[in-house]
């Protein structure tokens, strides 16, 4: 053993004062670095044996997606569904549209489940319990990657060339994933506590996906309809890194900025109400 | 090492619970309510519903000391461990932790089915707090104590539970925490491994480790720790040498079992209250019975020097049983006999008026007060019950019985330490001695009782 005054002392007390969001954000990116190898064994974990002993292993990762977009397609081709002008074959449009909701949904349900599946984890042992929460996404950034390889071959199916900033795709989904993680924060310390709270909120959030153009360009003719897309962030977070894909050009910059930054507000929020509550957490897993 | 400096240091540490899920819900939100407004909290007082499970706990701990902590069920043990793990925030008070801490209550934490014992040792190594490089370093020294050999690249769902446990003691342990925290995990695997694990532990405590062990087993805490915790109701109720702690806890057990049994019996006899109250039922089965010829109103027992009622004795210590009978036709060849009981086995001794010398040839009717004075008891530590059945030398059934007519608790002394069995009841004077077999010597015992010489 090395000598004792040099090492590091860990207090725990009951906490007096009130954390500034500051000061809640720097202990988070403190304890997430000093994490940072359970989070990564952690994903490796989930990952391989999320895999193992399936019978289509990692294919499911590109199945479903792809399957998920089928019954859009269907509607469409049978004009069930009119998704309005978008300039690219449908397929391709629902795929990014359904791929981008799908990293907000995940994202927001990984984080806010993250700390009753590790219950176990955060009842036995002393890993910062934001780390636990957010060990999840590390596969939301996996499925991310996939998704872009199964775009790559679906633009090619339909012989369209991406544009060259596709590589900033994954940088121009993040803010939608950032909202998520920050929402998901919040509803994970909530949650822990009145177990429904999770599950009514992704339920009610699912129906966002309809003033948002994600399987349909959501032009409605109705005045304020209208408003409420042009005013939804996610309208942005949505549509920027499809038009990143496909052509380059941005419609909306100060629209997407504005969307980043309310985003990057959320996660603070989410990550100081974390802070804030998460000591009445553990007791009630 | 070379500096004496602290491991662990406890301040007037608290922690409170809510008896229900609902109000601990109420008591959540509400709480987390007035922590988004920026409003304090009042942690430190209780509300409503609210209990300490831990009440005002200090203490500091160096390191290479071993503190052992006993309590029955539901003292505050694990939750103060989980404090001390960070798990829970305490609602008052601070714990403060030097260096890396490692829980044995984390063995096995994180293990997953699906994987191989050694994929699982880096993630159950990485939520120990070691690094990948260091998991690498160690991962030899783990499979070896873990006694594994080739099964560790065996999916861990294959294992037995013996190789499962094995496998989380060797990562908590290999990873040489500066602090021990464990809570019962000493009772695993084979002999040999168990044998293993005490060295090992041993080994860290020389090094420098502290330790603390929360455990029920007074052979485990005996063996590891220098000085422990006695908790009761969420506070620490003796601190002291290990044996203080140990007698402590075994006297508390004893009151347990004494309680119990009087609150199933009430619970029984209110259950029975229909059946009216006096009258007594002229067959076996019931805790109380008889032919209604001589009836028992009340067992006292009584300090033999005080004369009051009591029912706790110091080991050794004489003590007086006061029974008031009520003998409603004249008896001939009356017997009065008392049995007791151990928690464990029934009728362990027998008290008979007519072996203790007391032939009771006619007994007229009337009402009667029988003493016996029990001199030089030797029931070891523990709870005892005593038992009442009044007969007749020609007949063959008894005229009253009375099982559980009084309960007592014998407590452990100052001088000496009973530790060896829960299960005993009786205890020997005797004299322990050994010695070496000389070469020339045919008949020497090594291990004989009594004086050899």
């Amino acid at each position: 053993m090395d000598n004792n005054a040099s090492k590091t002392v860990r207090t725990y007390e009951a906490s007096g004062e009130i954390l500034t969001p500051l000061a809640s954000l720097q202990l988070a990116y403190r304890e997430l670095f000093w994490s940072r190898h359970v989070i990564w064994h952690l994903f490796v974990r989930d990952f391989v044996a999320g895999f193992r002993q399936k019978l289509l292993g990692y294919f499911w990762v590109v199945l479903t997606p792809l399957i998920g977009i089928a019954s859009f397609v269907f509607m469409q081709s049978t004009g069930i569904l009119n998704p309005g002008n978008m300039g690219i074959p449908y397929p391709v449009y629902v795929y990014i549209g359904t791929t981008i909701w799908g990293l907000l949904m995940s994202s927001m349900a990984v984080v806010s489940v993250g700390l009753i599946n590790n219950a176990d984890l955060v009842m036995r042992t002393n890993i910062p319990t934001i780390s636990l929460a957010v060990t999840g996404l590390a596969n939301i950034f996996y499925n991310l990657l996939v998704n872009l390889v199964v775009l790559l071959f679906l633009l090619l199916f339909f012989k369209l060339i991406p544009s060259p900033w596709v590589i900033l795709y994954p940088l121009a989904v993040l803010p939608i994933i950032v909202l998520g993680m920050g929402i998901g924060l919040f509803l994970a310390v909530v949650g822990s506590v009145a177990r429904d709270v999770t599950g009514i909120f992704t339920t009610v959030f699912t129906l966002a996906m309809y003033i948002t153009p994600v399987v349909y360009t959501a032009e409605f003719e109705h005045p304020f309809l209208r408003s409420v897309v042009q005013w939804n962030p996610l309208t942005y977070l949505i549509n920027t890194p499809r038009e990143i894909i496909v052509s380059g050009d941005i419609s909306a910059p100060f629209g997407y900025s504005l969307a980043t930054m309310v985003a990057f507000i959320l996660l603070f929020l989410g990550v100081h109400a974390f802070y804030l509550i998460k000591d009445k957490v553990a007791e009630r897993l | 090492m070379n500096e004496k400096l602290w491991a662990i240091r406890a301040q007037g540490v608290s922690k409170k619970f809510g008896l229900t899920l609902r109000q601990s819900m109420k008591y959540g939100l509400r709480d987390i309510g007035g922590k988004l407004l920026g409003r304090q909290s009042h942690s430190g007082e209780l509300r409503e519903g609210e209990f300490w499970a831990v009440k005002d706990v200090g203490f500091e701990l160096f390191s290479g000391e071993a503190l052992g902590i006993m309590g029955v069920n539901g003292c505050g043990k694990t939750t103060l461990l989980r404090i001390l793990n960070g798990v829970y925030a305490p609602d008052a008070g601070r714990v403060q932790m030097r260096g890396r801490v490692g829980a044995l209550i984390a063995a096995g934490a994180g293990f997953a089915p699906m994987l191989s014992g050694r994929e699982n040792v880096y993630v159950n190594g990485a939520l120990l707090g070691l690094s990948t490089e260091e998991i690498d370093g160690l991962m030899d020294e783990i499979v070896a104590f873990a006694e594994l050999g080739q099964f560790i690249d065996l999916p861990i769902k294959n294992y037995s539970s013996g190789m499962y446990v094995r496998l989380g003691f060797a990562v908590a342990a290999l990873s040489s925490p500066d602090i021990l925290l464990m809570d019962e995990v000493l009772a695993v695997g084979d002999l040999n491994f168990q044998k293993k694990c005490f060295d090992y532990i041993l080994k860290l405590k020389r090094q420098g480790t502290a330790i603390i062990l929360v455990s029920h087993s007074p052979g485990a805490i005996w063996a590891i720790c220098d000085r422990g915790f006695f908790m009761d109701k969420g506070g620490v109720l003796v601190d002291g040498p290990v044996e203080d702690i140990i007698r402590a806890y075994d006297d508390q057990n004893s009151r347990n079992a004494v309680a119990s049994s009087t609150q199933f019996e009430q619970a029984v006899a209110a259950h029975n209250d229909a059946d009216s109250e006096d009258q007594i039922d002229p067959e076996y089965g019931h805790s109380k019975g008889g032919t209604g010829d001589v009836i028992c109103t009340s067992v006292k027992l009584l300090r033999a020097s005080m004369g009051e009622a009591i029912d706790e004795f110091s080991f050794k210590e004489s003590f007086l049983i006061e029974a008031d009978i009520d003998v409603k036709e004249p008896l001939e060849e009356l017997l009065l006999r008392f049995t007791i009981d151990a928690v464990h086995y029934r009728f362990i001794t027998v008290i008979d008026s007519y072996e203790q010398g007391l032939p009771l040839p006619r007994v007229k009717t009337g009402k009667y007060c029988i003493q016996v004075q029990v001199k030089t008891p030797n029931f070891r530590p523990g709870a005892y019950t005593l038992n009442l059945g009044i007969s007749r030398r020609n007949i063959g059934v008894h005229l009253f019985y009375w099982f559980g007519a009084s309960r007592f608790v014998v407590k452990h002394s100052q001088d000496e330490f009973l530790y060896a069995d829960n299960n005993a009841v009786m205890h020997l004077d005797c004299e322990f001695n050994l010695s070496p077999v000389s070469s020339q010597s045919t008949k020497v015992s090594p291990f004989s009782v009594g004086d050899p010489y």
